[in-house]
């Protein structure tokens, strides 16, 4: 509950999220345009994200999210006030966990709000089927557990707030691109192309924006942020051993 | 309230606490004195579950403090070094915000909080940025926060550290008005914090336990030796040899002041006072005297004698 009101309470946060907001809208409007004068092979929904200009402000925000949680309490002592009150360590890093991704959730209301308002302005059927709006809504929450799983590790990691989110930008920057070297990669049928492009953001992403949602992806996102929590959780308690 | 056992922690290739042990009794107030680097510090993380120790045991209230982190944090309220606090909080949402956390019920967290708002004298800032907060507030919000949910032991590291001397006065009549109701254990370096508060002392120095007394057998203790200043006129190679053959003498040091004059700092260890005993030597030589003094020992000197030796042996210790 901290991390919440000291989050939106900061003028950093409300600059990133404005500008997260802006950077939606405006692709929003500039693929409707572009879909007004050719025809898109992809619905709108999936023809957004797909985009680069969105995965550049999404990946953004999770460093933004997270960067504070614990880097912050470190470097100005608070940590210690907070590992002696008696609770335990895993209510603390679950505490810290749910803010960041209640603030995550928040900041997703209006991209998400922007399909509906369209479809009711416009009456225009055709431009999307809901299959893909929920689809890209699950993969979204899905990527963002995971990510923000990742930003948590970070800040746990240093003290210093701009490591922590550096950290993050880079974990999460290579999680999106595994499926680009997929690409590249000379042996696209083999099992090991296969099992990368399972690692892959992008890939998962796809398939649930064009509206086909399978148990694969959530089943690999929600083991691997806990996954990650865990160490997460190991990192914090190690503090105490150490030599 | 506070057992500890062969506590011992290691630091990378260095000893901050060496195989300590000690006790405090419930409603005391103890005081943990050390200079700078001594482990106060590292000894009171390990009391609060914040670090665990590499070996040795501890107790709080009877609950170990590595099987029963939980109930023992439960018992303490802890003002750590320095006083971190989140800047961005008033003091009213800040103390709430702890106290919650520390598990008190909604309903007894309004009373609670005003009451350590109360005892801390906190009204008049109640409502403000902690950010804006003068350092002696921001300590007495540390302290709010330790005692907010009325822990039966309050272990302040510090406490009055970076306070002016005003400030200090009032933080020392509040922890002793405290000590009717808490066991407080506070560590310092400052002597008169001690001695003024204090029923008992713990010395530590370079991590080892020196002793553990209160403050008064600490001085007394350090009297049985004593020094001894005399100064005279003339003949001092032959008073320096007269003096050392005293039985009880144990150091001599002599001083040139002015013409002619000499003076005598004697240390004798183990006897009572040997001030008659040079009286009357100085009679039977006639020695010219103009000062025949009794140094009386502080808590500062037994302070310092307990960690000159601690030094002196450094070589041994490696
Ligand atoms: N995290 C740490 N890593 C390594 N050495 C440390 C650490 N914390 C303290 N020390 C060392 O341990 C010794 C005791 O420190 P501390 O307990 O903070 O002393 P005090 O509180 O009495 O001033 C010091 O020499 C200090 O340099
Ligand atoms: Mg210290």
């Amino acid at each position: 509950m901290k991390e919440l009101r000291s989050f939106f309470l900061s003028p950093f946060a409300f600059i990133v999220m404005a500008l997260f907001a802006f950077i939606n809208a405006w692709l929003f409007v500039s693929t409707v345009n572009a879909m007004r004068v050719a025809t898109l092979p992809y619905s709108l929904v999936y023809s957004v994200f797909a985009s680069g200009w969105f995965w550049m402000g999404f990946l953004f925000i999770f460093p933004v999210i997270t960067m504070r949680l614990f880097a912050e309490e470190k470097k100005t002592g608070t940590f210690e006030g907070l590992m002696t009150a008696p609770v335990r360590t895993s209510e603390v890093l679950i505490g810290k966990y749910s803010a960041a991704v209640t603030v995550y959730l928040a900041m997703l209301v209006p991209l998400f709000l922007f399909f509906p308002i369209f479809k009711m302005v416009t009456e225009q059927e055709g431009a999307f089927n809901n299959g893909s709006l929920w689809g890209s809504m699950i993969a979204l929450v899905l990527v963002g557990f995971f990510n923000l799983a990742i930003g948590t590790l970070a800040s746990a990691i240093t003290a210093n707030q701009l490591i922590a989110a550096m950290l993050t930008f880079v974990g999460v920057m290579l999680h999106y691109f595994f499926g680009f070297f997929m690409g590249f990669t000379t042996l696209p049928n083999s099992k090991w192309a296969a099992g990368m492009s399972y690692l892959s953001t992008v890939e998962h992403m796809q398939l649930l924006s064009q509206g086909l949602i399978d148990s694969r992806p959530f089943i690999y996102y929600l083991s691997f942020s806990v996954f990650i929590l865990a160490i997460t959780y190991h990192i914090i308690e190690s503090r105490k051993w150490r030599i | 309230m506070i057992e500890v056992s062969q506590l011992t922690k290691r630091y990378v290739g260095h000893l901050a606490v060496d195989n300590v042990s000690f006790q405090v009794e419930k409603g005391e107030i103890v005081g943990f004195l050390g200079p700078n680097g001594a482990g106060k510090s590292t000894t009171i993380r390990m009391l609060t579950c914040f670090l665990t120790p590499s070996s040795g045991t501890a107790s709080i209230g009877g609950y170990d403090i590595e099987k029963d982190s939980i109930k023992v944090r439960r018992q303490i309220g802890y003002m750590p070094e320095n006083v971190p606090l989140y800047p961005d909080m008033r003091v009213n949402e800040y103390l709430r915000f702890r106290a919650a956390l520390k598990g008190m019920s909604s309903r007894s967290l309004t009373a609670g909080v005003g009451e350590a708002v109360e005892t801390c004298s906190l009204n008049e800032v109640q409502n403000k940025m902690i950010a804006t907060l003068s350092k002696g507030y921001r300590q007495r919000v540390g302290l709010a926060d330790a005692l907010v949910t009325k822990p039966d032991l309050l272990i302040l590291d510090e406490p009055t550290n970076g306070l002016d001397p005003q400030q200090i006065r009032q933080f020392r009549e509040l922890i002793k008005d405290l000590g009717k109701r808490h066991t407080i254990f506070l560590s310092t370096h400052i002597l008169p914090e001690v001695e003024m508060t204090c029923g008992r002392v713990i010395i530590i120095n370079r991590g080892k336990l020196k002793a553990s007394d209160t403050p008064q057998n600490l001085v007394r203790r350090r009297l049985e030796g004593g020094d001894l200043v005399l100064e005279l006129n003339g003949h001092s190679g032959k008073a320096m040899s007269a003096i050392k053959e005293i039985k009880g003498v144990s150091s001599v040091l002599e001083e040139k002041t002015e013409k002619g004059w000499t003076r005598f700092k004697i240390t004798s260890k183990g006897t009572p006072d040997l001030s008659e005993r040079i009286f009357d030597l100085a009679v039977e030589r006639k020695w010219k005297i103009r000062e025949l003094a009794r140094h009386d020992a502080t808590l500062e000197d037994a302070f310092v004698d307990l960690v000159k030796h601690d030094i002196a042996g450094k070589g041994a210790e490696g």
